[in-house]
Formats: C-alpha cells, structure tokens, sequence
C-alpha cells in the first residue's frame, strides 16, 4: 500500500529526522573535535570553530616512552593496559557466558523442568537489579579470597551483566527453531548432543553471533563493576575518569581516550552486521 | 520383517488422559493408517511408537522386542513430519545423508545410496540446493528421502500431505503407495482425511477422543462400521441418520419404524430386549434408487431443497420430515431443483445404531461386496 504525502509532511517529517539525528551525533562530533584540539583551544569561549588539528592527544595516551608528557604539563598516563583489560575481560565475559549461557538456554527452551519460568524470570531479574546490587557484597569477599583485581575475577563478576542476556537471547532463538526439526535428527539416528551439535548450534550461529556483539558491547562500557573490584586489571571505562585529575582537567585527552574506546565498538559492529542475518530457519517448515 | 504391537497403550499427559487401553497389532509389510478427527491421539499415538513421545502405560513391541524405554535414535524408525522438518543449513544431498552419517556409514557408501535415493524420488537436480529453494512437493520428496535412507523397518508418516495442494496431494498420495508397493516396508500413516485413508490402507485405525473405535480394511469400515461415529466419518458425502424406533425384533432382523413415517426391516443380530427403544437407520447416499425394487424396500419423500450437479455424479439435498438427507440422484434424470421426489433403499443397505453409538451386527455380507 502506498500512501500519499504532501511535499509539506516529508519536510515536517525530514525535520523531525534531521533534529533527533542532530541530537544524537551533537556529543558524538564534540569528542571527535575535542579530541583534536589543543588543550588552550578547548577552553576558549566562544568555540573555535577553524583550528589546526593536532594528534598530539593521541601521543599522550599511547607514548609509554615519554610516559605522560605533554606541552602543557606531565599527566601519569597509561592507556594500553586498560585497553588490553578491557579486551581480556569483555571477551573472556562473552565466551563464558556463550559457554554456560547456551546451554542453559537450551534447558530453558526445550526441556520441562520444575519451576521453569521462576528460574527463566529469576535469571532476568539481574538485568532489572543495579550492578552495585552485587558489587557491594563481593567487594569484600573478592578481596578475602583473592579474586579482587584478577581477570578471573572480573570475568566471573561481569556474568552479572552478561550471562542473563546470553540465556534470554538463546532461549528466545532457540524456541524459533521448529521442534520438528530436532525430532527429525532424533528419527534419523543423532542422540541428543549431534542433535545439538549438528543441527541447533548451526542453526542458532547467527543469532548467536549477533547476541555475543550485544553483550560484547554491554561489557565493554561497564563501568561500577571495574571501579570498584579493580585497580591494575581497570577496564578502559574506569581509566578515562582517572584522567580527571584534581589539579588540571586534561579534556582533550581524555576526548581522545572516548574516541579510542568507542572505535572497537564500532568496528565490531561494521564487521557484525553482515552477521546478523536473520530468517536462516526459513524454508525448513511449511 | 518388522511387526509393531501395542499392549494396552495409554498415554496421559499428568492427569488428562490423551489414549487408553490401545490394543493393536501391524504386521510386516502393512500399510496401516491411523484416522481421526483433531484431537483424537492419532499423532501422539504415532510419536509413542516413534519414540517422540514417552508411553505413560502399556507396552510397544517392534519386531517382538520391549521398545519402551528405547531412544528414538535407537529404534531404526523413519519419519516423515507434516512440515517436512528439512535441515534448512543443509543442502538436500547433507540432508539426505544426514541419517547415514548418524550411523557412521562410510562416505563413498553415502554417496551411493544419496544418487539411488535421488533417482528413485526423481530429485537427482536438486541435490545441491537448500531446503528454502524448494517447492513444496520437491521438500516432500526430500523428507521422505530423507526417511527411507536407512533402510527403516517401519516407517510413520504424520499428515505428510496436508500442506499440499490438492493436486500435488493426489500426486503424492499415488506416489507414496507405489512407493510402499516397491520397498515393501510397514507404513504407519496419520491423516485426518478419510480419503487419503481410503485410497491408501491396507488397515484403518479410526480413533476418537483417544480410543479406537474400529481397524478394519477400507471395504469392512464402509461397510461394516462398527459405530455412527466411523460410520458418519468414512464416506463423502456423510452417511444419512434418522430417527426413529424398534417395532418388533425377530431371527431375520428388526422392524423399524421412521420417524419420518416408513417402515423397514432391516437384517442385523436382534435382541427382544430392544423393543421399543429409539434407533438410528443410517443410509449411505449412494445407496438409494429411485423407485422400490422389491416390496421389502424402505421408501422415503425427500422435499428438495437444491441439486448439485457435479458431473459424473449428481447429489440432492433434500428433507425426510425434519431430517435433512443427501441422496446420489438416481440416474437417467436428476431432479432440476425443488419439488418432492421419492427414493428407495434396500434393507441389506441400512445400518442400525443404537443410542450409545454402537451399530447393530448386520447378518449378510453387503450385496454389492467386491
């Protein structure tokens, strides 16, 4: 069906488009600018607009042989190790959680067992909770059995915000997947783990790629949980604030820092999208 | 050689029973069809024996061994789903191959009995496509290829065909009873449709609300139903029922007397003790004429209500008092639209149930047994 418009409500409606996308990259352009702009150029009012852009902030966060020296000042900066963290840790989050999170899916899905839709909800319910929920109670525990400020640690810890998702997610896949198609491979002679080998797990791969992005992503921006159960093993997230220091406010720095840590999200979704192909159970019912 | 036997079957789900007490033996070879209007256990009972569904009671034996408790991976069963169930990550060929890999077949042996199969269904071009390439007729070939691929002792089908259309149904169905023919193997088939069961059995299991109400060959249903129930459900059009109630009960039957009016003797195992009691005649419509050939003959005045003319066959549709009655037109000339007309039927015709349902034993084979 096509429905008819007048040149006036496409400009209306172009307008309410353009504002909101406006709204949106705002923040986003800021930082970029910010980012390369020299430190005196940051605090003028009114905003340069015309400037000579510079890498010089860059230098900073990543020139460990000169260890924090700037023009204007000596800041302690060290923006490799958190980044490597922030790697460790969200990576090792989404691959234990795909590791125990798939199959509890699974169980969810497809198997009657007692009390199904309280432990489903149960598991959910994390994600409704404030992370300092768990963060206040650990903090102590982490530091008596010596798990605070570990990559184990925190990968344990993050199954807070990643693990509910991953189950939600795969149970929500795996339920799109006809159970016909399970019972044929039970006919043809598979027992229960080929079934689940051969036929769910290949069939879930692109949903289960685009649910690792998602709490990829979720992990990657956590902050409460890295600022209070880490020092050395800091994500990313915690080490951008520890450019705000309390003399000097080194903006342009940390402007760098954010485009830093929003570039591998942004590469990881450029290179995801193609994956996030949906409907690959089509054609195999009705 | 595969025989299946159910020993006192049930089958509940917590406290709603689903089948009950189902006694049933298919021998080698048999091509047994379970019918049934929705909902009365004819698919759950087809998953019990395919080991898709757990036996809540009773016991199931393949080839005079204990299968109960046995996987269905394990029970060399092939299954054709309703909606094919292809592997949609797979090509037909991985399809196909699918059940012999399970098996641990080598590959060369694989890739043989993928061609036999292929050629046999007429699907050989279609071996490297997916299943969402395929039309609907070509995905069930490659289901059921897919099913015979190892050589199954039995093998079930449930409503393979309802998702067809009607030509491709009827193609289908000539398709899967020669196949039946060629590999010689037990089917077990579950359809609601009646001519599906019809043109296909060698044995028809009529169920309803989880029990059987009759097995028997094609001829003795629609002949010998042993209830209104199969009676109304086996032939198209529907049986015609009317009321009415026993006169008089002797050796050569019992008279009935119509509600409508007529009188008839009909020739089923009588008993005095059903003098008196109400009683539904029922009458196929293929079964009437137009005028009595014998004084015996039960006669009815049908008020036409409309004709369809279909053909080879004409139908009328009509009133005997306040029950409405489908009568095949009695050839040379078919009634062109309302009016009244007489028809005629011959006792050895009429079927008789009483008010529980159950027919009364009729004492000949039917006349025209072919």
């Amino acid at each position: 069906m096509r429905i008819k418009r007048t040149t006036s409500t496409n400009l209306i409606l172009n307008l309410f488009v353009g504002i909101c996308a406006l709204i949106l990259v705002f923040p986003l352009a800021w930082i970029v600018i910010m980012s390369l702009k020299q430190q005196a150029e940051v605090m003028t009012w009114p905003p340069t607009v015309l400037f000579v852009p510079t890498l010089e902030n860059f230098r900073v966060l990543f020139d460990v042989a000169q260890a924090g020296a700037t023009s204007y000042g000596t800041i302690k900066v060290d923006f490799l190790t958190p980044i490597a963290n922030s790697v460790v840790i969200a990576l090792g989050s989404v691959i234990i959680s795909l590791l125990f999170g798939v199959p509890a899916g699974y169980v969810l899905a497809r198997r009657d067992i007692p009390l199904k839709e309280d432990i489903a909800f149960f598991i959910l319910g994390f994600r409704f909770a404030p992370v300092l929920l768990v963060v206040i109670p650990l903090f102590s525990i982490f530091q008596a059995i010596g798990l605070y400020d570990t990559y184990v640690g925190m990968i344990w810890v993050y199954q807070v915000v990643t693990l509910p998702m991953i189950v939600w997610l795969s149970r929500s896949y795996i339920e799109d997947i006809p159970k016909d198609i399970e019972e044929a491979a039970a006919m043809d002679g598979a027992k229960p783990v080929r079934v689940v080998l051969h036929i769910v797990l290949p069939l879930l791969k692109p949903g289960l790629i685009g649910a690792s992005l998602l709490i990829f992503l979720l992990a990657w921006h956590n902050f409460a949980l890295g600022l209070i159960l880490s020092s050395t093993k800091a994500p990313v997230t915690v080490a951008l604030l520890k450019l705000l220091n309390p003399g000097v406010q080194f903006y342009p720095v940390m402007a760098a820092g954010l485009v830093v840590t929003m570039i591998i999200p942004v590469i990881l979704i450029v290179i995801g999208q193609r994956h996030l192909e949906r409907g690959l159970t089509f054609g195999a019912v009705k | 050689m595969a025989h299946v036997r159910l020993e006192d079957v049930n089958k509940a789900y917590g406290t709603i029973p689903i089948l009950r007490n189902i006694d049933l033996a298919i021998d080698h070879g048999e091509f047994v069809v379970f019918v049934g209007p929705s909902g009365s256990g004819k698919s759950t009972l087809l998953r019990m024996i395919g080991g898709l569904e757990r036996i809540s009671g009773g016991r199931l034996l393949i080839d005079n061994k204990v299968v109960n408790d046995v996987d269905a991976a394990d029970r060399n069963l092939g299954m054709v789903f309703q909606s094919y169930a292809l592997y949609p990550h797979m090509t037909v060929r991985e399809n196909l191959a699918f059940p012999l890999r399970m098996a641990k077949v080598a590959r060369a042996r694989i890739d043989i009995r993928v061609a036999e199969i292929a050629s046999l269904l007429q699907i050989a071009h279609l071996l490297d496509r997916k299943p969402r390439q395929l039309s609907g007729g070509q995905r069930q070939r490659v289901a059921i290829g897919r099913a015979i691929m190892r050589e199954p002792k039995v093998f079930l089908f449930d409503e393979p065909l309802s998702n067809l259309d009607t030509d491709l149904r009827v193609q289908m169905r000539v398709q899967i009873a020669k196949l039946h023919k060629q590999l010689g193997n037990t089917m077990i088939y579950v359809t609601h449709d009646q001519v599906e069961a019809m043109t296909m059995a060698d044995k028809i299991v009529v169920l309803k609300d989880g029990n059987i109400e009759q097995v028997g060959s094609p001829h003795d249903l629609y002949h010998n139903p042993a209830s209104r129930f199969v009676a109304g459900f086996i032939g198209s059009p529907k049986m015609n029922f009317l009321n009415g109630h026993i006169e008089a009960a002797h050796d050569a039957g019992v008279d009935v007397k119509l509600d409508a009016g007529a009188r008839v003797s009909v020739p089923v195992h009588s008993d005095e003790l059903l003098v008196g009691k109400p009683i539904t005649l029922g009458i196929r419509p293929d079964d009437f004429s137009r005028s009595a050939a014998e004084k015996t003959d039960i006669g009815i005045e049908l008020d036409v209500d409309f004709v369809e003319h279909l053909g080879s066959v004409t139908y009328i549709y009509g009133r005997a008092g306040r029950e409405s009655v489908v009568a095949k037109a009695p050839k040379p000339e078919p009634p062109k639209g309302a009016g009244k007309v007489r028809l005629a039927a011959s006792p050895a015709d009429c079927h008789l149930f009483m008010t529980n349902g159950r027919a009364l034993r009729r004492l000949h084979a039917p006349a025209n047994w072919s």
